[in-house]
């Protein structure tokens, strides 16, 4: 009963947090949401990782990858498509490449399949690049610009799918089986769910909401080239943001990656001359003393609060 | 059609020896204390500009500044590791848990050294010249002195190293060590100074390929990580861990960078990231691996 | 135990950060915003040609007790805030709207090199403020046809005809054209080959090749074994560098050898010694010569700056553009973009270049020179006309090759 009604108000609590966030167009400036679509692309790349790479423990480096499939896409149709279109593709073209990385990658293990996907964002780069100068004879692209409101909503949009999707994920039959692949693949294989298929799915769905992401994100942009589009700043971030929050739980990502992004825009105005090393020795203190993550502290904390509480 | 056959593979053997020097360090302290450096190039990167700055300001031979360089990098990647890695090493519960954890401490460190560099040296492009005349050796072939020294000091310094490894007391440790931390620590090996040893080793080895790499390339703050994938891909061409492997993954990427840039100079970074996918996926334990 | 402290630390920190508050605007100095590479694969170019230039007109102008603004009655000092675009067009773009939306700064100086000048321009335009382009600029960008753009910097489209016509006007009979696999080296090859076609030099070799080379050797050994008299690179500093080293290790010379972007910047004969690139030719071009204003200039910078004159490409450009910018202020009485644009457009000032005016496409047209050539540690303009500061020495002297200690 207790159980009910505390998820019920949870439930209401994000609703309305959820309808804030639908209005704040309406009462907030211009930049606060550049700002916080800037964070919801984040967020999206983050959350994505985890689906896949949360639980199995696989450290996938090809978010740029899939993120620049979803802007190359979007440079590429700009001004011919409507949005819808463009983000369909986008997310597709990047489902079907990781649906064919998942496939050849389904043999490596451990790090190897870290460089793999992080080779990958350096090649595609590279291709895209080669066939840019020798078939189409450019390689800059303007990306027609699109309006605040629509950018906002639409990484809204994907991100709230995003979530759902990652709960329900994370909370059925699959997830748990996911969970086992990360901690004995081998056995995982006995609870009756196809681990291969299901680990590639899960990738390709990863993928997905990056291409999404990348769709969107190039209109803001106005110019890419391959180098723009293939960063692999945008392989590293989305998986520090993770780990930084902690991957166990849903929220994890989103506070790493709320909570990095800011600090990102912090220090690149306020200290533009020292933003690597105060951003670098954060990250490394991080990493070495939060071994799982802000949320992974906090349970602990909360832990230790309800047992003193217990005590008294 | 001879005469090119040689310049390719000439080329090749020449930037084979860089390649293979900046990877030796990477293929050591991920074959032994199992740390995927990404900072690796900007180990690279303070060798340079150390030994730019030694060249410049004090007009130290770029040779001898390998005296200089060595020791001080050395010395900073021993300190790194036990204050960081040790940590996340005892914090991590598997060791693929480490091996993560510590690949983005490391990216981590990369901001820091790459900034720290920006403050010390300025964010602008430097460079010297040294050795840089052909020398001919009588009918006709020309090699460029740097590199050819270069080769030389790379084949030198990684023979030394190997014999270190597998002759001398530390090295055995070292080894032991690699293959099987756990009984090593049993019979007396402290293998928290182990690790940090290879650890602070690598980061010589790329100091010193940092000092070759100066000999021939621009310096500037940001050069690392084109380095650090390069050595990532010799590494997994050689088999990781493997000094030897690494040795001649370099050498042979060499050859195949400047067999394609022969042919099609667009496609030679593609080439070297295909190669080194399809490796991945066929034979993970690299060329020379077992 | 340390982790509890740290996390605590750390939310105190965000908590601070939260309650910073965006810097006051009252009307007692004008705020310029500028996004810029500080750090990231750009910062190291962005350090060596345009970066310092702004920063000694600030001070300039500061010195002077700042820029006279009617609508005010009074002389304003000029504050410049940068902010760290990481090298990457995302954070540029939004960091750009930041200082245009939130931080509200009075004036946008440009980001650097041609991606970002091409992601800013269009951002510019939309919320009415001036952009006036620094370091780079494409042809293709003026097809945008942006009011608020104004085009300082020279191109491949006034640049290749003049190398072009400086080649025929030396006897260079044939040429190999190589170029980085970009909108950079494109552009200008797409130049360069049919004006030299033109001039009766014969192309025998054109490649083009990916944007990380490390090793010219190939090229180049085809190059010769082609015999041309002029090989020709379009790329960035990296590929200069290496291939001025690469030719002089292989004792490689031919009659002609040019660079694009990095013969212009000071590091280049700092590296090799002005004895060896003696004779290199490189897109720019001024030098202390080219007009009374420029020696000026260096000095200047030499006495206000903490390096030396870095830049013999863009740096009178920029400079002289800012000087425009500042007296089409004046002019205008206001802080008003659209006034000072107006006046930006039609007004000629004199500068340290001479006379600088924009055409009716907004694009600087009046260059000091558009090719340059290392003789006796002076980066010559060797165009052909009035602009030239020295004869061009063809052929190429040999690498000085051994040095003698």
């Amino acid at each position: 009963m207790i159980l009910k009604s505390k998820r019920l108000f949870y439930l209401l609590c994000l609703l309305l947090f959820l309808l804030i966030m639908l209005l704040s167009p309406l009462y907030t400036s211009d930049y606060f949401l550049i700002l916080v679509s800037n964070i919801l692309m984040y967020i999206v790349l983050t959350v994505s990782w985890t689906i896949f790479s949360g639980p199995t423990g696989y450290i996938s480096l090809a978010p740029a990858a899939f993120f620049g499939i979803g802007i190359y896409t979007s440079a590429i149709m700009g001004s011919q498509f409507s949005l819808p279109v463009i983000l369909a593709t986008g997310a597709a073209a990047a489902f079907c490449c990781a649906l064919l990385v998942g496939m050849v990658t389904l043999r490596l293990q451990g790090i190897y399949f870290t460089i793999f996907t992080f080779g990958l964002v350096e090649l595609l780069g590279e291709v895209v690049q080669w066939w840019e100068v020798n078939v189409t004879g450019t390689t800059g692209r303007i990306v027609p610009g699109t309006e605040y409101t629509t950018v906002y909503y639409t990484m809204l949009g994907i991100a709230v799918v995003l979530m759902l999707t990652a709960y329900i994920i994370k909370h059925s039959r699959y997830g748990l089986a996911l969970q086992s692949i990360g901690e004995y693949e081998e056995a995982a294989g006995h609870t009756g769910v196809n681990v291969t298929a299901l680990k590639i799915v899960s990738f390709a769905v990863s993928a997905l909401f990056m291409g999404a992401c990348g769709v969107i994100m190039a209109t803001r942009w106005t110019y890419i080239d391959p180098s723009i589009a293939f960063n692999p700043l945008f392989s590293f971030l989305p998986v520090l943001m993770a780990i930084f929050g902690g991957v166990a739980h849903l929220f994890g990502p989103v506070i790493g990656a709320v909570i990095f992004s800011y600090l990102e825009e912090f220090l690149t105005t306020q200290f533009p001359y020292y933003y690597m090393l105060i951003f670098g020795v954060i990250l490394v203190i991080a990493i070495v003393y939060l071994p799982t993550g802000l949320t992974g502290l906090i349970r602990k904390l909360g832990g230790r609060l309800r047992r003193r509480h217990a005590n008294t | 059609m001879i005469e090119t056959i040689l310049n390719v593979v000439v080329d090749g053997l020449l930037i084979g020896g860089i390649y293979a020097l900046i990877a030796v360090g990477l293929s050591l302290q991920y074959g032994v204390a199992k740390v995927l450096n990404i900072a690796h190039g900007e180990f690279i990167m303070l060798g340079g500009f150390i030994t730019w700055t030694s060249y410049k300001v004090f007009g130290i031979n770029p040779l001898l500044s390998v005296a200089i360089c060595g020791p001080l990098i050395f010395v900073l990647g021993f300190v790194l590791h036990l204050a960081l890695f040790k940590r996340i090493r005892m914090t991590s519960e598997t060791e693929g848990a480490f091996e993560g954890n510590s690949m983005l401490a490391c990216f981590g460190l990369m901001f820091i050294i790459q900034n720290v560099a920006i403050l010390i040296w300025g964010a602008g492009i430097k460079g010297y010249s040294y050795l840089g005349f052909p020398v001919s050796f009588g009918g006709g072939a020309v090699f460029p002195a740097n590199r050819l020294t270069t080769l030389a000091v790379a084949v030198i310094i990684c023979i030394v190293f190997y014999l270190f490894l597998s002759r001398s007391h530390m090295g055995k440790g070292i080894r032991a060590a690699a293959q099987d931390p756990d009984t090593a620590q049993l019979v007396g090996v402290d293998i928290n100074r182990v690790l940090a040893l290879c650890f602070g080793f690598g980061a010589l080895m790329a100091g010193l390929a940092g000092t070759l790499v100066s000999m021939c390339y621009k310096v500037e703050p940001t050069m690392g990580l084109e380095y650090t994938i390069i050595a990532i891909i010799v590494v997994v061409l050689g088999g990781m861990g493997s000094i030897l492997g690494s040795f001649l993954g370099g050498i042979l990427l060499g050859l195949i960078g400047s067999l394609v840039s022969h042919i099609e100079p667009g496609l030679t970074l593609a080439s070297f990231y295909l190669i080194f996918m399809i490796l991945l996926l066929v034979k993970p334990t690299g060329i020379f691996g077992k | 135990m340390f982790g509890k402290k740290f996390f605590f630390g750390l939310i105190f920190f965000m908590i601070a950060v939260l309650f910073v508050s965006s810097p006051c605007l009252a009307k007692d100095k004008i705020v310029i915003g500028q996004p810029f590479s500080l750090s990231g694969p750009l910062a190291s170019g962005a350090a060596s040609s345009s970066g310092p230039f702004y920063k000694l007109w600030v001070k300039q102008v500061n010195a002077d007790g700042g820029i006279y603004v009617e609508e005010y009655g009074k002389k304003l000092p000029v504050e410049l805030i940068r902010y760290d675009d990481k090298s990457d067009v995302g954070t540029m773009t939004k960091l750009l709207e930041k200082l245009i939306l939130e931080d509200e700064v009075d004036f946008i100086f440009p980001p650097w090199s041609t991606a970002m000048l091409y992601a800013a321009a269009p951002i510019c335009n939309k919320h009415g403020y001036i952009l006036i382009g620094g370091a780079g600029g494409a042809v293709k960008l003026k097809d945008l046809d942006l009011p608020y753009f104004f085009q300082v910097l020279n191109d491949a489209e006034t640049q290749m005809p003049e190398l072009a016509e400086i080649f025929a006007d030396i006897g260079v009979k044939s040429a190999a054209v190589v170029y980085r696999g970009d909108l950079h080296g494109i552009e200008y090859s797409e130049f360069s080959i049919p004006e030299f076609k033109e001039k009766g030099i014969e192309v025998k070799m054109q490649q083009s090749y990916s944007p990380g080379i490390k090793d010219m050797s190939s090229l180049m050994k085809k190059a010769k074994s082609k015999n041309v008299d002029a090989f020709v690179v379009h790329d960035y500093p990296g590929a200069t560098m290496l291939g001025t080293s690469q030719a002089m290790e292989l004792g490689i010379n031919f009659k002609a050898l040019h660079f694009n972007v990095g013969p212009c910047f000071t590091f280049y004969p700092n590296t090799f010694g002005s004895e060896v690139v003696e004779g290199v030719i490189g897109c720019g071009a001024w030098n202390g010569k080219s007009t009374p204003g420029a020696q000026d200039l260096i000095d200047r910078f030499n006495k206000n700056m903490d390096q030396k004159m870095p830049d013999y490409w863009g740096g009178l450009f920029y400079y002289s553009s800012l000087q425009h910018f500042r007296q089409a202020i004046e002019e205008a009485g206001t802080l008003d973009q659209e006034k000072i644009r107006d006046v930006m457009a039609s007004k000629t000032y004199k500068t340290d270049l001479g006379d600088f005016w924009y055409n009716e496409d907004r694009i600087f047209t009046n260059h000091p020179g558009q090719i340059g050539q290392w003789q006796n540690g002076v980066f010559e303009v060797i165009d052909t006309g009035e602009k030239r500061t020295a004869e061009p020495i063809y052929p190429k002297p040999k690498w000085p090759g051994k040095k003698k200690k």
